[in-house]
């Protein structure tokens, strides 16, 4: 609340010492998970907006500055469909969005749809969490734009880490949760066995945040004796199947997504040692450079970067980017289909490499990092002993799958 | 051998698990009607007090305290707020406790932020009480089904072999007739809730240094210990015993078994049609494992609603 | 004579008549959403309040309907068939009732508390069991579509929307209440009183019932089915049980016993909702505590009081009343503010922002914002604030409900005579 007021302050200022004629600062509204069970996430999001905007307003990149609509979507894909209507309606040039693949679906549906009905008045999708491979497949589209990985581009490098460092082994098992994500990574983890040389030598799905009791899962995983298990479950899921792993003594390497969530670490304890992780950021990824940018985030925003709020910093940069690309018209007004054009070939010189804009299926090629969970790691998490020791930093081309052939997108008259 | 070990294993530890939260719950139903939605929100509220005095006092001071706090809440509540709104009828009580659901839940938030905190069991309890099939089991899932057992033992001599519980039992029946007798129904009605909430926070204390004790903790847990007082029979407390290590067995194996409806019509040679159907008929067992319990709910509630204990109305 | 009640429907439809024009298209948008809000709760409440039948799976019949208009929406989307956008929610409708009177045979077999259960059980597992039935539920995303311009309307902006939402609600409403005076619906009522009764009079309660309760279902399903054209997608999550716990609080919020009552319950709590989320990170606590004290203090609801108003005052009542409600209004915004400034303030100090600007001043305790001002967190004059309102508005409330009873009295006496 606190970064909105002292935005809305400097946007004011900026607006009443900008030029006296008409001056229109872009509006960007934010659609997150603020209430409910999922605010964590969704909080942690907003952190990331506002400290990323802090350098596009230093940076000037649009002369009249930059205005943050929060708005809370309340967990339920129904009242995000509401409030991108509020937000429409309230001015709002861009909507930015992360911690729910569903309500993410809503969402860039319904830009779309507002899109083709309003021409002249088009929005732009800033997609910074939503990691299902249908926001650049079956459901892209011109004003849709992924800052984030999405599940194959974060198994690639996953895979290419561990194959590179000898830790995958040759056999591996894959869990998921029961619903699209879940089946999204089981899918992958198969089709990319020649890609990493293992044979999988078995899979299931559970129901999504509701075992409380993953042992009858770890005795699964046992008969299969893989040497690796590769996991996309987040939250109480991951902890859970840790911890029943931990419990039990079983020898497997874990090979995650989603540890690096605040309280996993903690939860799970001595158990996490050893194991993978496939993340956007870690402060000792790239050496000084993320250490910086670390310490930066830390000064400003009251605690280090961590989870997803590193990739949607760099996305919020590469908005910077392409604002400072375009020109306001002759009334003050941004233009956002000239915005589109110029954010689909933008490039954002990032701690952890270089962030590229996919043009064909706008996605964006963002370098990941694997780590795995120690306690030599300089910057401890979750207030434990323990931290994440990159392994290798695997850059945005070598991460990049290719462009999904559901992907059809129909681009306007520049 | 050994997948029907294990699973007879964590299951019934499991089903211990869900025996200590809904213990309170059919108590306070059986006694007063009321089906107190904010049970499994007292079972949050005892973890998170275990998590402040563990890191303040120390781990016993919680297990001993939280019951404690959680049951004085529950006095108060059920003092001020449903002695109130009884006479409007069981629905108001019901969505009273709903709303001190959220009322808990956000305070909590409120407190202590929206993720996960580190209540950690003590390190001397930290080690693996036997080896099966080369798998550790660890002590303190032992140390949770004991208390759940203690707990059912003492509640039961309690209920059965006590004055208080021969009041308390016949104010089940008969409250008019034994305030009649001079006993003090509104005191009894308000030590019943508060013990049910002690007993939800007890179970909190202790299962939260072994799972994982967030916001979302009574989320999880509290549809399930609805099945669990419906399946055993609303009031009794055998019933929740043996319906929790029925459920806790059930959701243990089926964890482990891949079979679906596919396979079943494989035995009359449909097998190949149905897996190109697919959709509901590929499902397997281990995928919806933690939601059949409302299917046995429903089954219950439609050939015996008493529940498997409890009385024929 | 003209009816006070009659007179007041027709203001209200005019009102909602011609209240597009009148309104910013956010609240255009909250009023369409406290419509659907509302016909869901006066469907709910035909089977509750009418017949006693608590149901706590509704959202399952509000979900189907949902889907079934998105399936049929697609099919005209895709050119397979013609089926004119107004009378999409018929598709609703029907899934609904077909639903409704399959479920709730199941369902009616059992009363009371178990008959609840079956239907949260019910709804459980459709909720379950959806994410996994991708062909019918769309997965995770669910279904996603788009409205088509009919009969010469312009269904892509949201005034379109609105007057076909107030049309079908309108309509519904009308049955609904149309209902009640049907015989089947007096024998709603008969069946909540005793139901061995009227089985010993020769009904067959069983039929009875499921029918009544597919009657509720199938109004369920025409809100869903606007739900579904309002939003033009919908996914799994409409089962939840939150939804179905949701319905039966603003049932009971609006008032049980009164026809309107719980269409009002819905439309406030929706509003409360939507304005509140966006203020405050908190909001779901005051929703809590709002639960709370309607149920507490006004068990019959708003609604129920609206109506004890309308019944038992006559005019002088304004008079005689307006000065204890006043004092009330002011005690319960005093205490109210005392509540949110703890709130709001405990919820600022404990944030990251403000660990922030702690650690840019060595840790001390530094002044917070809130609510535009700055607050010194060890100043006894912050701790005031708070202390004195809820002080304030403790030491009024006796005199607020003295004089509120004795004007409430005086009215009644006045009326007597």
């Amino acid at each position: 609340m606190n970064r909105f007021w002292t935005l809305l302050v400097l946007a004011g200022a900026s607006f009443v010492v900008s030029v006296t004629a008409q001056a229109e600062p872009v509006k960007i509204a934010v659609i997150e998970t603020l209430s409910g069970g999922q605010a964590a996430v969704g909080k942690m999001f907003l952190t990331a907006i506002n400290y990323g905007l802090i350098k596009v307003n230093d940076e000037k990149a649009w002369p009249d500055g930059i205005k943050v609509l929060e708005y809370d979507n309340q967990g339920g894909p129904s009242e995000a469909a509401d409030k991108v209507k509020a937000a429409i309606n309230d001015g709002a040039h861009i909507i930015v969005q992360g911690a729910s693949s569903a309500i993410g679906g809503q969402i860039t549906d319904d830009v779309r749809k507002h899109n083709m009905r309003n021409p002249g008045k088009e929005i732009i999708y800033l997609n910074v969490g939503a990691e299902a491979m249908e926001f650049t497949g079956s459901k892209c589209h011109f004003y849709h734009f992924r800052w984030n990985g999405n599940a194959e581009i974060r198994l690639r490098a996953l895979l290419t880490a561990m194959k590179d460092t000898k830790t995958l082994g040759t056999k591996v098992y894959v869990i998921g949760q029961n619903y699209s994500w879940g089946h999204d990574v089981e899918r992958l983890v198969k089709e990319y066995a020649k890609f990493g040389n293992y044979t999988v030598v078995g899979d299931v799905i559970h129901d999504v945040n509701k075992i409380q009791d993953f042992s009858p899962y770890v005795v699964q995983i046992k008969e299969a004796n893989p040497d690796t298990v590769i996991t996309g479950n987040w939250s109480s899921d991951l902890l859970l199947l840790m911890k029943a792993a931990g419990d039990s003594g079983l020898k497997v390497r874990f090979a995650t997504y989603w540890m690096d969530q605040p309280g996993n670490v903690a939860n799970a304890g001595a158990t996490a040692i050893g194991h993978f992780n496939v993340s956007s950021f870690y402060p000792e990824a790239n050496g000084e450079a993320t250490q910086k940018f670390a310490d930066d985030f830390k000064g400003k925003m009251g605690q280090y970067p961590v989870f997803i709020q590193a990739h949607t910093v760099h996305g919020i940069w590469g908005l910077g980017e392409a604002l400072k690309k375009v020109k306001p018209g002759p009334d003050g007004k941004l233009n956002v289909k000239q915005l589109a054009f110029a954010m689909e070939t933008v490039t954002v010189k990032t701690s952890m490499g270089e962030v590229v804009m996919r043009k064909e299926d706008h996605q964006a090629l963002l370098p990941l990092v694997v780590a795995t969970v120690s306690k030599d790691a300089k910057y401890k998490v979750d207030g434990t002993d323990m931290g994440f020791k990159p392994m290798r930093l695997i850059s945005g081309k070598d991460a990049a799958g290719p462009v999904q052939s559901s992907c059809k997108m129909e681009r306007p008259a520049p | 051998m050994e997948f029907l070990v294990v699973s007879i294993l964590n299951g019934v530890i499991h089903g211990l698990l869900l025996f200590m939260v809904s213990a309170g719950l059919t108590l306070i139903f059986g006694m007063m009607g009321v089906l107190n939605f904010a049970h499994a929100w007292f079972y949050m509220l005892g973890a998170y007090i275990g998590f402040t005095l563990t890191r303040t006092v120390g781990f016993w001071a919680g297990l001993i305290a939280a019951p404690l706090i959680v049951g004085l809440c529950g006095a108060l509540v059920e003092r001020y707020m449903l002695r109130r709104v009884h006479r409007y009828g069981h629905t108001h009580e019901l969505l009273l406790t709903f709303g001190l659901a959220f009322i808990i839940e956000e305070l909590i938030k409120l407190f202590y932020g929206d993720f996960p905190v580190n209540y950690a069991m003590p390190p001397y309890m930290k080690f693996a009480a036997f080896t099966l099939y080369e798998t550790n089991y660890p002590f303190y899932r032992l140390f949770m089904g004991i208390v759940a057992l203690v707990m059912f033992a003492v509640l039961y001599v309690l209920l059965t072999r006590t004055r208080v519980g021969i009041i308390v039992r016949a104010a089940t029946y008969r409250p008019v007739m034994v305030e009649a007798l001079g006993h003090n129904i509104p005191v009894v009605f308000m030590s019943v809730f508060a013990a049910g909430a002690a007993l939800a926070g007890l179970a909190g204390a202790v299962a939260g240094a072994f799972f994982p004790t967030g916001p979302n903790m009574a989320v999880d847990f509290g549809t399930l210990v609805f099945v669990v007082v419906v399946v055993g029979g609303l009031g009794s407390l055998e019933g929740a015993l043996v319906a929790s290590l029925m459920i806790g067995l059930f959701i243990s194996f089926s964890a482990g078994l891949n079979w679906s409806l596919a396979d079943l019509l494989a035995v009359v040679g449909l097998g190949g049609w149905a897996r190109e159907v697919g959709g509901l008929l590929t499902l397997q067992l281990s995928t919806v494992a933690a939601s059949m319990p409302f299917l046995l709910m429903l089954l219950v509630l439609l050939i015996r609603p008493a529940g498997l204990f409890g009385d024929r109305q | 004579m003209i009816r006070s009640g009659q007179i007041g429907v027709c203001v209200l439809v005019g009102l909602l008549v011609v209240l597009p024009l009148l309104l910013t298209p956010n609240l255009m948008n909250a009023a369409i959403k406290m419509m659907i809000a509302a016909l869901f709760a006066l469907s709910f409440s035909l089977a509750m309040g009418q017949a006693g039948m608590l149901s706590f799976g509704h959202s399952a019949y509000y979900g189907l309907g949902a889907f079934a208009t998105l399936h049929l929406m697609k099919a005209v989307e895709g050119s397979l068939v013609t089926w004119p956008t107004p009378l999409l929610p018929l598709a609703g409708a029907a899934a609904g009732f077909l639903c409704g009177v399959a479920l709730g045979w199941l369902a009616t077999q059992r009363t009371g508390v178990y008959f609840a259960m079956v239907t949260l059980a019910l709804a459980e597992l459709l909720y379950t069991l959806a994410p996994t039935w991708n062909s019918v539920f769309g997965g995770e995303a669910g279904i996603s579509t788009m409205r088509m311009n009919s009969w010469s309307i312009n269904f892509a902006s949201d005034t379109g929307v609105y007057y076909l939402t107030f049309a079908w609600v309108a309509v519904s409403t009308w049955c609904l209440w149309a209902f009640t005076r049907t015989p089947m619906g007096r024998l709603a009522l008969a069946i909540r009183d005793n139901e061995h009764r009227v089985r010993f009079l020769g009904f067959n309660t069983h039929l009875a019932k499921t029918l009544i309760f597919a009657t509720s279902t199938m109004f369920t399903g025409v809100a869903g089915a606007l739900l579904a054209i309002a939003n033009e997608a919908t996914n799994y999550t409409i089962f939840s049980a939150q939804a179905s716990a949701n319905v039966v609080l603003q049932t009971f919020i609006g008032g049980a016993g009164t026809f309107f009552g719980p269409a009002l319950g819905a439309a406030i709590m929706t509003f409360f909702a939507r304005m509140t989320s966006d203020l405050t990170r908190s909001w779901l606590l005051y929703q809590g505590l709002i639960f709370v004290i309607v149920m507490l203090f006004v068990p019959d609801g708003i609604g129920g009081l609206i109506s004890a108003h309308v019944r038992m005052l006559g005019k002088s009542a304004v008079r005689q009343l307006s000065l204890p409600y006043l004092l009330c209004l002011v005690v319960g915004a005093l205490l109210a503010f005392g509540v949110i400034f703890t709130v709001e303030s405990v919820h600022v100090v404990l944030s990251d922002a403000y660990s922030v600007l702690r650690r840019a001043n060595g840790g001390a305790l530094v002044p917070y914002p809130l609510f535009g001002q700055t607050f010194n967190p060890l100043s006894p004059w912050t701790w005031a604030i708070p202390v004195v309102s809820i002080l304030a508005g403790a030491a009024l409330l006796p005199l607020a409900r003295r004089l509120t009873r004795r004007g409430w009295s005086q009215a009644l006496q006045e009326r007597a005579v």
